[in-house]
């Protein structure tokens, strides 16, 4: 190291004064520049935004009929990741949820009041999701909570709830195992073992092609949910938890020739795709997320190389139909599409359509309404069938009635606690890329029509 | 066989895009004694550019080097000059430059979002493509970073062996009052190489943008390989920093196949702890001189 | 200050603040756990503060020992049913072993210039999330969620209880480092901070002084980050084994004054103040610009930090801290005392940050 001169800078400097100058104006520069951000700024408290427009207690759409909720607000705090790793599909929560309160508050609010949502950004931390929950509880008090985006969030924030007592519905959340605050409410339908309702679902959808694969790939994400869907989770004392989509692919018969797990940080596809490539199979289970499935896609496109079928276990699904020609074929999992027979429920079409819209007018790329936005609907919807069934914003009171009632989502009639954890079965379908688009292909009474599933081991 | 010996090539031109990220770092820290952590921030933003311009314009993606390199380098040299001004010392440089990360980071956030951008294969239709050699495939970004890489070290090389600028700069390297002393001009040259680091910075976010999806939170994730290729290259050693970057992407590499891909980023950082301790000054030893 | 009267009046007020949730009917639980986060930071900052501000030594590895305190109470508490109290201590004795691990290595094997301890310091911290993926007696990539675990209940219901714990910490950490910074481990190791041949040669025991200081630094460390895993309740690798804690207790130490153990008491207060209220008005990005603007004016322009810049002019730190909580509670514009507070932080922090016109010595480690 040098050695240090003694410093006899003038500290009461131009240069001072200028970095505070500095200090200043990107201050000012980024409150004044806040408009365009309209997923990633959180919404003040007091207000909502869905897309730039401000609601405010009454609505600012028409809607046909109903009359204006009116009387103090009813207060619905949750946190979401509006930045961070996991914003892209948070953004999805946000507008689905701003959709929902904003026909909510136009059709008579919730127990004739209008409502309110709060939204932190957790920023894709899940112990900033416990902080906020904490807060929005104890410094806000709010009425009622909504769930978090994101497996991590929802557990962390599920402890804060159990705390002190709120009712809260989550969409999202895959750790099943684990969530047993009696007042949780799963309202994405993946049922209490996806680790075993979803391999499942997927190998019969295989074998009804009648051709089905011999050998298998499995690449899997190291995110909590992922490993629990492919190994299981043993060390939850309950023996149906040890099972995974491995353990079961090899118990149908299925050859598993690559076995490999990586990071969410991963950087280079390249090694991995080679891998495949080298173990060949006829098919590929990807345990992934996000933007997961066209990395490794177009890393096995550079090695010239497609295997005869892959499944992605929660792609973001815009990125996949952005993986072009090879993306064709490509299975995964849903709750929900925007074609029939999902949307011949005209109620559930109508959503679908103006969920639409607003997707688009927020900017997002992919706006059809899918498994994400159907499972935050079904969330709200819980919420308030629970508060308007029990007649009172007490917790307590609307987690009974939704413990020993049935009621309507956009899945269709919905009953908490038939499984354990308060799950309700496994109501998921698979769905393809076919023609650029992804649609339901099985089972059959879902499929959508003309639309069947398409595999054959030689590709 | 083939699988390791395309895992092999696959990390030798992982290492050259590595080297591209670390080459600016490299020198900054050498010869400027600054540790520049605002060159993640120029990688970033770089990529970030090449992908508005690619999906704005509809250009290729290779077309924004020329936006990009000359723009960042600029920056460089702006912010070059602002540490003469006020003769900041290493470690404050690294603690100044921590906090314009911080702010870069956020202003990308709030333009872009922290929605992953990743251009289409329609817009970017080198993302899948490779050149074969055999049986083994070179996909396309990573080969022209590797080559692009190489170029540049070896320029630099050149640059610094046998021009009048390059003299300057290796005086200064080894004693700057000494040098000024001797007519160097500080200002001029520290402000010349700042701007080739950052452009050096920016070229590796061109090629990062077509290989990968981005994101705000992308470039705290390069600490750790950036830092390990620059000390086991040898602080302000070009040619060390291209060698450390291949040997990197391969250890890499070799442990995804061997013990699957959570072992990479292990094995990466045991080099680093290895280096740390037995090999401090590099590779090639080319480290500073003094103390 | 002097130690006797700087720690009596910290242990002094440890046992005011004991009692404070009796009275919590009278405020927002809220409080409660606000309060905690500023321990939690206090603790975090402290501890880290006080191995590098006194050496010289630049640590990037906080989040190792960090990560070790809170992965200690999940695999041993969450996953083995170990009780909880004596896991926080084996929690911060894990800890220092890994500190005094990286010492013996690093301080024996090797004489490391300063630089160089540093990225071996963030190697580590690395590696320890990596191995922390790769084994899955560990931790392999599913998480682990606390959801089971017993609490105390003789501290209280939950916000009381993490209130105190937090407390304890903090105090562990701010009392350490008074007593280092009177003691001769203190001045052993601010003579290794201003030149170490020179030391070695007055006799300081420059191995054994360093290999102290890291060991207690990293035990606090620890102790901390396993207290702070009941407030986390579900452990993952990324949340853990990132770059935020690292980084935020530098930024808090630089702010709040390296030279002197108030000042990260006073820079976690002050960031983690502004950063929580402009994170409730969703303005996270104006927090991160303000944080990332302060730590370059902080390097430029006052290098000697906040306290002691408000101990050179505290009528200014006064003044400010009145002009920020006037307007505000005149206007009645908030209802929320931690936002008086902030709005007080911030006027203080913005007249403190006005120059002065005395000679500043350097206050940023500079050692290697």
């Amino acid at each position: 190291m040098n050695i240090h001169r003694a410093r006899r800078r003038p500290t009461g400097s131009l240069t001072g004064a200028i970095a505070l100058l500095a200090v200043l104006a990107l201050v000012l520069a980024a409150c004044g520049g806040d408009g365009t951000a309209d997923t990633t700024a959180a919404a003040s408290p007091g207000t909502t935004t869905d897309g730039g427009t401000e609601t405010t207690a009454g609505g600012t759409e028409t809607s046909t009929g109903g009359e204006e909720a009116a009387g103090d607000p009813i207060v619905i705090g949750s946190t979401l990741a509006l930045s961070g790793p996991l914003a892209p599909t948070a953004a999805i929560h946000k507008v689905a949820g701003d959709l929902f309160v904003e026909q909510l508050n136009a059709n008579g609010g919730l127990l004739g009041r209008p409502v309110e949502w709060v939204v932190l950004d957790d920023e894709s931390v899940a112990d900033q999701a416990a902080s906020l929950y904490e807060r929005l509880i104890t410094e806000d008090q709010v009425d009622l909570i909504m769930g978090p985006y994101g497996t991590g969030a929802i557990t962390a924030a599920m402890q804060v709830a159990e705390r002190y007592g709120y009712l809260m519905a989550q969409h999202t959340g895959s750790l099943t195992y684990a969530f047993n605050y009696g007042c949780q409410f799963p309202a994405w339908p993946t049922g209490r073992y996806p680790n075993v309702t979803n391999p499942e679902l997927v190998f019969d959808a295989l074998e009804a092609t009648g051709n089905p694969p011999e050998t298998m790939a499995f690449v899997i994400n190291q995110f909590p949910g992922t490993m629990f869907v492919a190994y299981g989770y043993p060390d939850s004392g309950d023996a149906q938890d040890a099972q995974g989509a491995v353990s079961i692919a090899q118990e149908r018969g299925y050859d598993v020739v690559l076995d490999v797990q990586f990071p969410l940080t991963i950087d280079d596809w390249g090694p991995i795709a080679a891998q495949v490539r080298d173990a060949d199979p006829d098919f590929v289970y990807l345990g992934g997320l996000g933007v997961d499935a066209p990395n490794l896609i177009a890393a096995m496109d550079a090695l010239d190389y497609q295997p005869a079928g892959m499944f992605v276990q929660w792609p973001a699904p815009g990125p996949v139909l952005g993986a072009g020609e090879s993306a064709e074929g490509v299975l995964s999992v849903t709750a929900f599409e925007a074609h029939p027979p999902f949307t011949d429920d005209p109620e559930n079409a109508q959503i679908a359509a103006t969920f639409e819209e607003a997707a688009t007018e927020a900017g997002i790329t992919y706006a059809e309404m899918e498994t994400q936005a159907s499972a935050s609907w079904a969330a709200w919807q819980t919420l308030v069938a629970a508060v308007e069934g029990a007649g009172t914003l007490d917790n307590e009171a609307a987690c009974d009635y939704l413990v020993n009632n049935t009621i309507e989502t956009i899945f269709g009639e919905t009953s908490y606690g038939t499984e354990e954890n308060n799950y309700y079965g496994d109501l998921s379908y698979v769905k393809q890329v076919q023609d650029g688009d992804w649609w339901v292909v099985y089972p059959e009474e879902f499929a959508a029509p003309d639309h069947a599933i398409e595999y054959s081991p030689e590709g | 066989m083939s699988l390791l010996s395309q895992a092999v090539v696959s990390g030798v031109l992982a290492g050259g895009l590595y080297a591209m990220m670390s080459l600016g770092m490299s020198l900054s820290w050498g010869v400027l004694k600054v540790i520049n952590l605002a060159q993640f921030s120029f990688i970033l933003l770089s990529a970030y550019f090449t992908y508005q311009l690619t999906v704005s314009l509809g250009i290729d993606p290779f077309l924004s080097i020329l936006v990009c390199v000359p723009l960042f380098g600029l920056a460089g040299m702006a912010l070059q000059w602002v540490f003469n001004r006020i003769r900041i010392s290493e470690f404050e440089s690294l603690l100044f430059t921590f906090g314009l990360f911080i702010i870069l980071e956020s202003l990308a956030a709030t333009v872009w979002t922290a929605d992953f951008r990743r251009l289409s294969t329609e817009q970017n239709p080198y993302v899948s493509e490779s050149i074969w050699i055999g049986s083994i495939a070179l996909p396309v970004p990573q080969l022209a970073a590797f080559v692009a890489a190489i170029l540049v070290a070896f320029g630099v090389r050149h640059l610094l062996r046998n021009t009048h600028f390059g003299r300057a700069v290796r005086a200064l390297a080894q004693d700057r009052d000494v040098a000024v002393a001797f007519g160097v001009d500080n200002g001029k040259v520290s402000m010349q190489l700042a701007g080739l680091a950052a452009g050096f910075s920016a070229l590796a976010g061109v090629f990062i943008a077509m290989s990968r999806a981005i994101f705000p939170g992308l470039a705290v994730e390069w600490f750790g390989i950036v830092f390990s290729v620059v000390i086991l290259g040898g602080l302000g050693s070009t040619l060390g920093t291209l060698i450390a970057a291949v040997i990197i992407g391969v250890v890499g590499a070799v442990a995804t196949v061997w013990g699957g891909p959570p072992m990479a980023p292990l094995a990466v950082f045991l080099v680093l702890i290895a280096t740390l301790l037995f090999r401090p000054e590099g590779i090639l030893g080319a480290a500073r001189r003094d103390t | 200050m002097r130690l006797r009267p700087a720690a009596a009046a910290t242990v002094v007020l440890a046992v005011a603040l004991w009692f404070v949730p009796e009275f919590a009917d009278g405020f927002p639980i809220f409080y409660l756990l606000f309060a905690y986060n500023v321990f939690f930071w206090i603790a975090q900052a402290s501890s880290w503060n006080l191995f590098t501000g006194s050496s010289g030594y630049f640590s990037f590895g906080q989040g190792a020992y960090y990560g070790v305190g809170v992965y200690t109470v999940g695999v041993l508490v969450a996953k083995r049913g170990w009780p909880l109290l004596p896991t926080f201590v084996v929690a911060g004795i894990l800890g220092a072993l890994l500190g005094l691990f990286i010492g013996l290595i690093v301080f024996r094997l090797r004489k490391l210039r300063g630089e160089i301890f540093a990225l071996m310091t963030l190697a580590v911290a690395f590696v320890m999330g990596a191995v922390a993926r790769v084994s899955s007696t560990i931790d392999g990539g599913q998480g682990i969620p606390l959801s089971g675990v017993e609490l105390p209940q003789a501290l209280g219901d939950f916000p009381a209880m993490i209130f105190r714990l937090g407390l304890i910490v903090a105090t562990l950490a701010v009392l350490a480092a008074q007593v280092l910074h009177h003691s001769r481990l203190g001045w052993g190791l601010f003579a290794i901070r201003d030149d170490e041949a020179v030391a070695e040669n007055l006799g300081v025991p420059t191995f054994r002084f360093k290999m102290m200081a890291l060991g207690i630094s990293a035990f606090l460390a620890s102790l901390s980050g396993a207290v702070h895993s009941l407030q986390i309740s579900y452990v993952t690798i990324e949340d853990v084994f990132n770059i935020r804690v690292p980084l935020l207790v530098i930024l808090m130490s630089i702010l709040g004054g390296t030279r002197h153990w108030m000042g990260p008491v006073v820079g976690a207060l002050v960031v983690y103040t502004l950063n929580d209220r402009l994170n409730a008005a969703g303005l996270q990005d104006v927090s991160d610009l303000i944080v990332g603007g302060l730590l370059i004016f902080m390097i430029v322009a006052v290098k000697e930090g906040l306290y002691l810049r408000a101990r050179q002019r505290p009528l200014r730190a006064a003044i400010g801290f009145a002009v920020g909580i006037g307007p505000p509670i005149v206007l009645g514009l908030t209802d929320s005392a931690i936002t008086v507070m902030a709005y007080g932080l911030l006027g203080a922090v913005l007249l403190l940050m006005l120059p002065v016109t005395a000679p500043v010595e350097e206050a940023v480690p500079v050692h290697g």
